[in-house]
């Protein structure tokens, strides 16, 4: 924050109007998101229910490392985060190319697609549970009607099926966005090297990958980084479509720290949840450095 | 750049705004228009209209005291915690018994409640609605014998609801008394349903709770050995292989596991599955909320291992009153309970169907001809409440949710068993150790008459 503003004021535009402009948000960031998260480290040795803290040295510590469902929540967490990513990206950006070609009727389709973005996750998952029924629900029965299945799928409580049927509801919400930040990435290319290529006789294809995908590339980078820290903060559908069931085989990190302390059968377990917070924050950052480091190595290459 | 900057501003008043807000908005009792403000929280929605007439009445009539009701469906016990700790608690709250989250024992520790005083419970009307000294529940309403909370209306346990049309038509005409008749009855429908109709149904929250603990409970398994003080969840064992078959035999309503409480009872009012358990509240929604009409629906008691009797099965007492500490006017708010727990007050309520009588005596003054099919609820001898069991933080998943995932998922019973005996044992022993809970023990504990016996807490 300081270097952008130093950086303002250097350019003698207005330096003290720009920190003071900045400074309610900055307040507001390190009220509701800083000092909380330093707050949590207090509870780390504790078992706390909301007043009472009981210490209990390193017990949380030592059941995070064994505990079977966070472990396995985390892989559910990669599993959702990697199909969501590679179903998403490359699906939103083929629609954003096709759409910015403004074939007709594209702003329709545009405000189609955008659509889900802007309805509630938990309503649209609601929605979802019904769609999904498996006793005359709209989905099997479109399918066996079309001879797909022959007999319905449980989507929400089958094991093999449940994870799928989770990033559909991902994918189908969060498309409108990317292909949004895809659209205006797209149109700050400027016309001018479509029409170079155009003449020197090169195909869509060519089009794509030689000049669209490259002159993409700063935004791309942004955009992905959004979508992996994103997908892997996602928890809100999974809480409505089937709260980590069935036998906690579609719990990723956050829908199972949530129901640590809000909707617990006994008191909230806020110290352990605390713990396990700080694990998923870490895991999510070394996600976050990696790719980084991956991207800025890709730099080199292209 | 003026607009950003008169937009800026906005936004710092509104932020501004937002922090006032949470300090100047105080709902302990103050003064409007002169009289005393006696603020309650409650969870329930369902019987909100009732309420609001009633208090309307009262505030009518009472120049001094002015009630106000707020209602709180969501995570309802965080957010008494949060009130009171932020300054914001109202005077009382309602609390259903083991309501979800509600650790009273948790509330008195941390000093929050003000018990009730002998004035109270010795009012002559008080006492005859609430008989409250006789329903003193260790760990629901009462630490250490004294009542925090007391109720005047109950829910009654579990019973099996069936369609009689879909059970005749499957060559059914005793209703199941065991659990094994339950599983065969389930899977006769289905066969007749032949994928039109099914057996039975679950949904996709408290599935354990909703009837399968019933049935244990009253078989006499209970997964706390209130005579050793321990957790025992061996005797689940048997039911609970038994019920696996309601899902290896297909006889469960496909997909009824992920599905909403009130989707599945829209499907039993439509008559596509044949057996249906839930509590009182049921007699309501059958003929409100989703009317049947196209059918005959039995209620009946719950059917157990062997069908004979041995433990009682949990009836909730309802609409439990208690104090803040932080309360300001508590003589005022001891008015307003002895209002809410008046003869006339609770008999309108049950007559209105929300509930059951608690005591006797209400029972003899109610019109129970009002009440319609609430009627097919009406207690059997054999209901009551467990004390509860300490509250322990409890590595892993709840038992509750740990027994259900095995009847889903058909996997090894025996297993899941021995690691609940394990991780319920072992945060019991911790929990001791460092004094968040006491070691329940009840050595003449008799599981048909669980309030009965001489409570002990030991700390180790």
């Amino acid at each position: 924050m300081r270097n952008s503003a130093r950086t303002i004021r250097r350019k003698g535009d207005g330096g003290i109007a720009a920190t003071l402009m900045m400074s309610p948000a900055v307040l507001m960031l390190i009220i509701t998101s800083i000092y909380p998260f330093f707050w949590l480290f207090r509870y780390v040795l504790y078992d706390y229910n909301g007043f009472v803290a009981y210490f209990t040295g390193l017990d949380n510590i030592k059941r995070m490392l064994t505990d079977r469902i966070f472990w396995a929540s985390v892989g559910h967490t990669f599993e959702y985060a990697v199909l969501k990513l590679i179903i998403t990206l490359p699906l939103s950006l083929l629609i954003a190319v096709v759409i910015s070609h403004n074939i007709p009727g594209s702003s329709v389709f545009r405000g189609i697609f955008f659509l889900p973005t802007v309805i509630s996750a938990s309503v649209y998952s609601l929605i979802f549970t019904f769609i999904y029924a498996v006793f005359r629900g709209p989905l099997n029965t479109m399918l066996q009607t079309i001879g797909l299945i022959s007999s319905p799928i449980d989507w929400l409580g089958d094991p093999n099926w449940v994870m799928i049927s989770i990033v559909i509801v991902a994918v189908w919400g969060g498309l409108g966005n990317y292909m949004v930040y895809f659209l205006s990435g797209l149109s700050s290319i400027s016309s001018e090297v479509y029409e170079s290529a155009m003449i020197d006789g090169a195909n869509a294809r060519q089009t794509f990958f030689r000049i669209t995908l490259p002159m993409l590339s700063p935004m791309l980078k942004v955009i992905l980084l959004l979508a992996i820290t994103t997908s892997f903060k996602d928890y809100q559908s999974i809480l409505v479509l089937t709260n980590g069931g069935p036998n906690n085989r579609s719990h990723v990190m956050f829908s199972y720290i949530y129901n640590l302390i809000f909707s617990s059968t006994t008191t909230p377990q806020i110290g352990y949840a605390t713990v396990l917070s700080i694990v998923a924050a870490l895991i999510i950052g070394a996600v976050t450095a990696l790719y980084m480091v991956l991207a800025r190595k890709l730099d080199d290459v292209v | 750049m003026k607009k950003i900057l008169s937009v800026m501003m906005i936004m710092l008043v509104l932020a501004g705004s937002v922090f006032a807000g949470g300090a100047s908005d105080k709902s302990s009792s103050a003064q409007s228009n002169g009289k005393t403000v006696v603020n309650i929280w409650t969870n329930d929605r369902h019987d909100a209209e009732y309420f609001n007439e009633k208090i309307a009445e009262f505030n009518a009539s009472n120049p001094d005291i002015e009630i106000k009701i707020t209602t709180i469906v969501e995570d309802y016990p965080n957010m008494l915690v949060m009130g009171y700790t932020s300054g914001n608690a109202p005077d009382l709250f309602y609390m259903n018994a083991r309501g979800t989250g509600f650790d009273i024992k948790t509330f008195v520790d941390g000093g929050m409640l003000v018990p009730y005083p002998d004035e109270v419970l010795d009012d002559p009307e008080f006492a005859k609605v609430t008989d409250a000294r006789n329903h003193v529940i260790e760990g629901i309403n009462a630490v250490d014998g004294v009542p925090y909370g007391v109720y005047n209306v109950l829910r009654s346990g579990t019973r099996m609801i069936y369609n009689m049309d879909l059970l005749k038509q499957a060559g059914i005409t005793e209703l199941p008394k065991t659990l094994q008749e339950l599983v065969d009855a389930a899977a006769a429908v289905t066969a007749v349903g032949n994928g039109n109709f099914y057996g039975i149904a679950t949904c996709s929250s408290a599935q354990f709770e909703r009837w399968l603990e019933g049935i244990c409970n009253k078989s006499g398994i209970y997964h706390y050995d209130y005579k050793n003080g321990r957790f025992d969840f061996s005797g689940y064992a048997e039911p609970i292989k038994l019920a696996q078959k309601f899902f290896t035999d297909g006889s469960m309503f496909p997909g009824s596991n992920t599905q909403g409480v009130d989707a599945m009872r829209a499907q039993f009012a439509n008559g596509t599955f044949a057996i249906w358990g839930n509590a009182s509240q049921e007699a309501g929604v059958f003929t409100d909320q989703f009317p049947i009409t196209s059918f005959e629906w039995a209620v009946s008691e719950l059917p157990s291992m062997d069908g004979n009797t041995y433990g009682a099965v949990e009836a909730r007492p309802q609409k439990g009153l208690f104090m803040f500490s932080s309360c300001k006017n508590q003589d005022a708010a001891w008015e307003v309970v002895k209002y809410l727990n008046s003869e006339d007050f609770v008999k309108g309520y049950i007559e209105h169907g929300y509930a059951l009588p608690l005591t006797e005596y209400m029972a003899s003054v109610v019109d129970m001809s009002k009440i319609g099919r609430l009627a097919d609820f009406y207690l059997v001898p054999y209901e009551a409440m467990y004390p509860a069991a300490p509250a322990v933080t409890v590595a892993g998943d709840p038992y509750a949710v740990a027994l259900w995932n095995v009847v889903v998922s058909g996997g090894d019973v025996d297993k899941v068993i021995a690691d609940l005996n394990k991780s319920y044992n072992e945060a019991l022993d911790r929990d001791v150790q460092i004094g968040k809970v006491k070691r329940l023990v009840i050595a003449d504990f008799d599981p048909l008459n669980p309030t009965a016996g001489t409570i002990e807490y030991l700390d180790k």
